[in-house]
């Protein structure tokens, strides 16, 4: 298996150095792609940038080559030890009055006021509650995700800062993301997708850039919340964000399509879907997405049939997708068989099963499944194996019906708006009436 | 006895005094006018003798061999000065206080005029003797006129009073000097004469080595003989005077009757003898606008020998420029000081030059298109002169260097888009080899050539994106995009497109670069085309294609207007626009590709819609089927002679299932030879022609057949089996047809749905029905106004009758009008034409 698939190295740039951690580690473990001693050398220098001692050390201990790097660890531990003290105090004095009942009782919706009356009665400053969000930043650093999302969620409810607001969301998305909190997590998201499109950055770029730190980010949460797959698929399609796909990070596409595929209710989205892949076809190209084009562009189900065996494997050393990879291929089938069955009128089940890489039990089975879960009108010859397609063509009563469906309501607008007219023009009459009346009544007097 | 006599005959009681001075002056001929300027005070009084004199002075050049006279500027302006004073203190002695007043005035501003001088020599001594006496003559007047009896005129009088405020006035700035001169009357010019002596001889040494220098130079000088300047006057350049000179040319320059040839005489002299940097920038830099001065002529564009001169010496230019790092000519350099020194920078302090050497390139390049516009592009002239731009590069690219070396943002700006400008239209060999030349004539400091064309290009446009202003950027992307498709790089060339969002404001930008923007979307159509997009290629062509105004909108030559509405002064600006023929793109084989390309979508709808007349209004290209119509109701149809017979052939053998035939048609054109690559998009277009073939046979062909076998059509159309299977399921997928396949005994079933009469004439009427209420409704929307209106308009009846009548009288238009699909095109064609007015 080659590497070519892999969008691991195409996603670090866009995450954060502690999101970029579960990548590695799932690389490491499945023993993908790479040695996994480069991997965990990887995350040794990775580790180094941020302040999680611990991890450092047992990373440390784990690679066995790392010469002896313990001093400066130690070193640094001394050092973030005493800082994360004494940030910890500073936020302490704050949290101490946030925490009080009183105050929290007295906190309203206004932050302006509130900020107020907690310099009133407390003696807060802007910079006090600074502290918070420095000193959630500091616990994120060193690891501990939960006290970070706690102190960031403090700092947002108080602070009036629009820029290191938009800060502490990305830090408490991460901070929930990492700590697996994906309820809480699905709710930043939405948060900061709102923040993002109502921010007014200073340049397009910026925004772009934004926006693609959060297509990116929000995989995490949206491949593992229930409701994440109906998410992806809504906030993906949305004009803005199709746009950053296409313009920068067109290996999203993988996602949408196992979204999109997965998910049946959103079948009528993938006209759009075999647009967008068409148009990137150029730039950007996986098993995944060869896969959909090979079965709604070109009809070639042999190519499908392949595409999905390499589906399969991508899918299942995908780090996002490899939760849906079984439900992935299930549907992948029933799209097949679905689009099959729509241009064939006699099928050979010996062949069908093939297609779908299937036995011929199994796929006699699968099929009959198919024929009373989606209500195909098909029959099957046990004597030649194979089903044949009742193929359902309307009626000439249906089509007139449908055609002439729509008349008398049309006809009905048509009345009411030559009514409304009429009185309209009686009005103007009547007024104009009046009118010359009164210049009459004028001139007479 | 000498050449003065004759005019000085008249007046005998000077004359003596005068042949005195002569005889002493014809010693050193040159300063003759100068010592009579110093005469001239004495004989203030005898205005005609002087103004004789003058004369004289221009007879005796023109017709005397042996001697000539230097005039600097000093003496003529100080002529100017003398002339105005004596006439003035003539005019007082008789009492003419008015013409008294205009002399004094005209002195005055001589002497302004000459005030650089004056801030070498001081001021002149005659004037502030006459001045001096002046005031008194004037308290003099005064003093009678209130004595007297008989009154001066009215108009004499107010003269007199305004000179006696305007004396006092003026004669304070030359207090010291008054003084002087009241102190000693007599005496007061006489040194004068002494230093003035001193002066010229001192000055004259140069000129003697300076004249030897010339001699060489010009060689049909013989010694003793000077050039002569306009109005017959000597001229000599020297180090010394070139400045004056360069301030003469300078002040003469944009006046009526100013010999423009003889300036650039004079300037191309002045170069000769100027020997430091900061004389020759300034030589040059008032020698190449001389230049660009009388480029217009009755052809309309500067000649060429001209231009390449003025190349020579720009190019010059920045060979000095590039040397002598000490010297900047920048547009808001300040305004030097008059006195004209040679500058040399001094510690480290660049020395400023008022100039503008962007102009310069502007311009050059200009008339160089302006040359290729008025030249016949099928002479060997126009290649001839085509020759001339690669040297027109390297002078733009090493301007660019300078520019760069001084950081002038706009100007590099400007400059890179010049170069893009001559680049982006080039295929890669024609880049490589102009870059190529820049490394044999300029020296590798300033330019290294670029090896790879697109990143040259690449770098270009993304020095605009970043720095330019925003027309720069918007042509800088065009010219980019361009460039992206004439190398077959399409995808990246339409995503620039899409993400510059240009198409939407494309309307509102000036006229040439909407020229560009048509030129770009073309180039993508023809790139699509090679890359075997049709749809793609037709969806970019369409809107200059289907217009019918090629030529216009791609300023390639101006269309014949039918109905005669263009003035002359449209015609003349719809010229200057037009593009030099090399940059063309082949409108004939643009059209050929847009026939083609409709044919192949245009023939499967056509026969599709037999089938579902639904569909029957869906029409791709309007062009394509007139032009079809039109070939079809021909009686006979002779062989195919030109393109467009070509196509229609083809199409016509296509609707009728014989793709072969369609296929030799369309690879007897000739002109797919001028594509790159022409067999390959043969090939291409042959397998598209196979692939519409078997959709229009299926379409047109339905619904005489139950089943048709994919064996069977697969020989047909010469197509593997896959692709017919792929073909035909899209058909089905996309409920184009109404078929499946029988996979076990594979054939194409084909469903049919033969309705009864009685099912038929229901079907027909629903349709009707469905018409009918189409209409009804149209109707009422032209005779309502827009509905949304109405609540907005308020109780005012009033207005609500007007708005009505309003909206009444302009329902009509709008509906007439084309579909909203050519939204764009109608859009692009109106804004062409609105700039037209």
């Amino acid at each position: 298996m080659s590497a070519q698939y892999d969008l691991t190295s195409k996603m670090i740039p866009f995450l954060d150095i502690h999101l970029v951690f579960p990548l590695l580690e799932f690389l490491e473990i499945n023993e993908l792609y790479y040695s996994p001693a480069s991997l965990l050398n990887a995350r040794y220098e990775l580790s180094l940038k941020t302040n999680m001692i611990d991890f450092i050390e047992k990373l440390n201990g784990d690679l066995k080559d790392a010469g002896e790097a313990p001093a400066a660890v130690e070193l640094k531990r001394e050092e973030i030890l005493e800082k994360l003290q004494a940030s910890q105090a500073e936020a302490q004095k704050v949290m101490d009055v946030i925490e009080n009942p009183d105050v929290i009782a007295a906190l309203r919706q206004d932050k302006l006021q509130n900020l107020q009356f907690l310099k009133d009665n407390y003696g807060m400053t802007p910079e006090m509650i600074q502290t918070l969000y420095k000193f959630g930043q500091f616990q994120y650093s060193c690891g501990n995700y939960g006290g970070a999302a706690d102190m960031l969620y403090h700092y947002r409810v108080l602070s009036t800062d629009d820029t290191l607001g938009l800060s502490a969301l990305w830090g408490k998305l991460a901070s929930e993301i990492l700590v697996g909190n994906w309820e809480v997590a699905f709710e930043a998201i939405q948060e900061l997708k709102e923040n993002i499109d109502k921010t007014h950055f200073a340049s397009p770029l910026h925004q772009l850039e934004q926006r693609t730190w959060f297509l990116h980010w929000s995989l995490f949460v949206f491949f593992n919340h229930p409701k994440g797959r109906d998410a992806v698929i809504d906030l993906f399609f949305q004009p803005a964000y199709i746009n950053t796909i296409q313009t920068s990070c067109p290996w999203i596409l993988r996602y949408l399509t196992a979204a999109v595929i997965t998910n049946k209710r959103r079948k009528n989205l993938l006209k759009d879907l075999v647009k967008v892949i068409e148009h990137e076809s150029y730039q950007y190209k996986d098993p995944v997405t060869e896969f959909v084009e090979a079965l709604y562009v070109n009809f070639d189900f042999e190519l499908a049939k392949k595409k999905l065996a390499e589906c399969e494997e991508v899918l299942e050393n995908d780090f996002f997708l490899v939760s849906i990879q079984e439900e992935f291929i299930q549907n992948a089938r029933c799209f097949i068989s679905e689009t099959y069955c729509r241009i064939h009128q006699k099928i050979d089940i010996a062949e069908l099963s093939q297609t779908l890489n299937m036995s011929k039990e199994e796929g006699e089975k699968w099929i009959v499944n198919l024929i009373r879960d989606t209500r195909v009108d098909a029959k099957i010859d046990y004597q030649e194996n194979t089903v044949l397609m009742n193929t359902n063509n309307t009626s000439v009563y249906q089509q007139i019906i449908e055609r002439t469906k729509g008349l008398s309501f049309r006809s009905q607008v048509l009345a009411t708006s030559i009514d409304k007219r009429e009185s309209a023009q009686a009005k103007v009459k009547a007024a104009m009436a009046q009118h010359q009346d009164k210049s009459h009544s004028n001139e007479s007097a | 006895m000498s050449r003065f006599f004759r005019a000085g005959e008249s007046d005998s009681d000077d004359s003596d005094d005068y042949s005195e001075e002569i005889s002493d002056s014809e010693i050193d001929s040159d300063d003759s006018d100068e010592s009579s300027d110093d005469d001239e005070p004495r004989n203030a009084t005898k205005p005609s003798l002087l103004s004789r004199l003058e004369k004289d002075y221009s007879d005796s050049d023109s017709d005397d061999d042996t001697v000539r006279v230097v005039r600097s500027a000093k003496d003529k302006r100080f002529e100017e000065i003398e002339q105005a004073v004596t006439l003035m203190a003539n005019k007082q002695k008789i009492n003419d206080w008015v013409s008294a007043q205009n002399e004094f005035d005209r002195a005055n501003k001589a002497l302004q005029k000459a005030a650089s001088i004056i801030a070498q020599t001081g001021v002149p001594k005659f004037y502030i003797k006459a001045v001096a006496e002046l005031e008194k003559e004037i308290q003099k007047a005064l003093a009678k006129e209130k004595t007297a009896t008989k009154k001066l005129n009215p108009s004499n009088a107010k003269a007199l009073n305004s000179m006696k405020q305007n004396i006092k006035k003026n004669n304070r700035q030359y207090e010291s000097q008054i003084q002087e001169y009241e102190k000693d009357p007599e005496n007061y010019d006489k040194e004068v004469e002494v230093v003035e002596k001193k002066k010229i001889t001192k000055v004259k040494k140069p000129v003697v080595s300076d004249s030897e220098d010339e001699s060489e130079a010009a060689e049909d000088e013989d010694d003793g003989f000077t050039p002569v300047g306009a109005g017959g006057k000597t001229v000599e350049f020297n180090q010394e005077n070139l400045f004056k000179k360069l301030r003469e040319v300078a002040e003469a320059r944009g006046k009526k009757n100013t010999n423009r040839e003889e300036q650039v005489r004079i300037l191309e002299r002045l170069l000769i003898v100027a020997n430091t940097p900061f004389q020759k920038i300034r030589v040059l830099l008032s020698l190449i606008s001389a230049q660009f001065d009388f480029a217009v002529g009755l052809s309309g564009y500067m000649s060429i020998p001209l231009w390449k001169s003025a190349e020579k010496y720009l190019n010059s230019l920045l060979v000095i420029l590039e040397a002598n790092s000490g010297y900047v000519v920048r547009e808001n350099a300040p305004e030097e000081d008059d006195n004209d020194k040679d500058r040399t920078p001094q510690n480290g302090e660049p020395v400023l030059i008022q100039g503008s050497v962007v102009a310069f390139i502007d311009r050059l390049d200009d008339e160089f298109t302006k040359s290729l516009q008025n030249i016949d592009p099928h002479t060997t002239d126009y290649v001839d002169r085509l020759k001339d731009e690669v040297g027109l590069y390297t002078v733009i690219v090493r301007s660019h260097a300078y520019f760069t070396r001084l950081e002038m943002t706009d100007a590099i700006s400007r400059t890179t888009m010049r170069r893009l400008e001559h680049l982006y239209f080039k295929p890669d060999v024609v880049i490589l080899a102009v870059e190529q030349t820049l490394a044999t004539t300029l020296p590798a400091l300033i330019a290294t050539p670029a090896l790879d064309s697109a990143n040259l290009i690449h770098d270009l446009c993304v020095y605009i994106y970043k720095n330019g202003a925003s027309l720069l950027r918007t042509r800088a992307m065009l010219c980019h995009i361009y460039h992206h498709a004439l190398h077959n790089r399409f995808f990246v060339a339409r995503d620039m497109l899409l993400m510059s969002h240009l198409q939407e404001t494309i309307h509102q930008a000036d006229v040439t670069t909407q020229i560009l923007h048509n030129r770009a979307m073309v180039q993508l159509g023809l790139c699509a085309f090679r890359s075997g997009m049709i749809k793609e290629a037709q969806g970019c062509l369409q809107d200059i294609s289907g217009t019918g105004r090629v030529k216009e909108l791609l300023a390639q030559g101006l269309q014949l207007q039918r109905n005669n509405a263009v003035s002359p002064e449209q015609e003349k600006l719809d010229r200057q626009r037009q593009l030099p023929f090399h940059m063309h793109i082949n409108l004939e084989l643009l059209e050929c590709v847009y026939l083609t390309c409709s044919m192949l979508l245009e023939i499967p709808t056509m026969a599709a819609a037999n089938l579902k007349p639904e569909n029957r209004k869906k029409v791709i290209s309007k062009p394509f089927r007139r032009m079809l119509d039109y070939n079809s109701r021909q009686v006979f149809a002779g062989p195919p002679e030109n393109t467009r017979d070509h196509i229609m052939g083809a199409a016509k053998a296509l609707s009728n299932g014989e793709w072969q035939q369609s296929v030799e048609l369309i690879n007897t054109i000739k002109i797919w030879e001028l594509m790159p690559n022409s067999d390959r998009i043969k090939e291409m277009l042959g397998q598209k022609i196979q692939e519409e073939g078997l959709r229009t046979y299926l379409f047109s062909n339905a619904s005489f057949y139950s089943s048709v076998g994919l064996e069977q059509l697969s020989k047909m159309f010469n197509l593997p089996k896959n692709t017919v299977v792929s073909i035909v399921s899209k058909m089905i997928w996309s409920e184009e047809l109404s078929a499946s396949i029988d996979q076990v005994s594979n054939v194409v079933v084909l469903h049919h749905v033969q309705p009864s009469q009685v099912q038929a004439l229901a079907l027909a009427f629903a349709e009707k029905a469905t018409g009918f209420v189409e209409s009804n409704e149209k109707l009422l929307e032209q005779k309502t106004p827009q509905q949304a209106d109405r609540p907005k308009k308020g109780p005012n009846t009033k207005d609500q009758v007007s708005g009505k009548q309003q909206q009444r009288t302009m329902g009509g238009q709008p509906r007439s009008g084309r579909g909203g699909r050519n939204q764009f095109n109608n859009g692009l064609g109106n804004s062409v034409k609105g700039n037209r007015k």
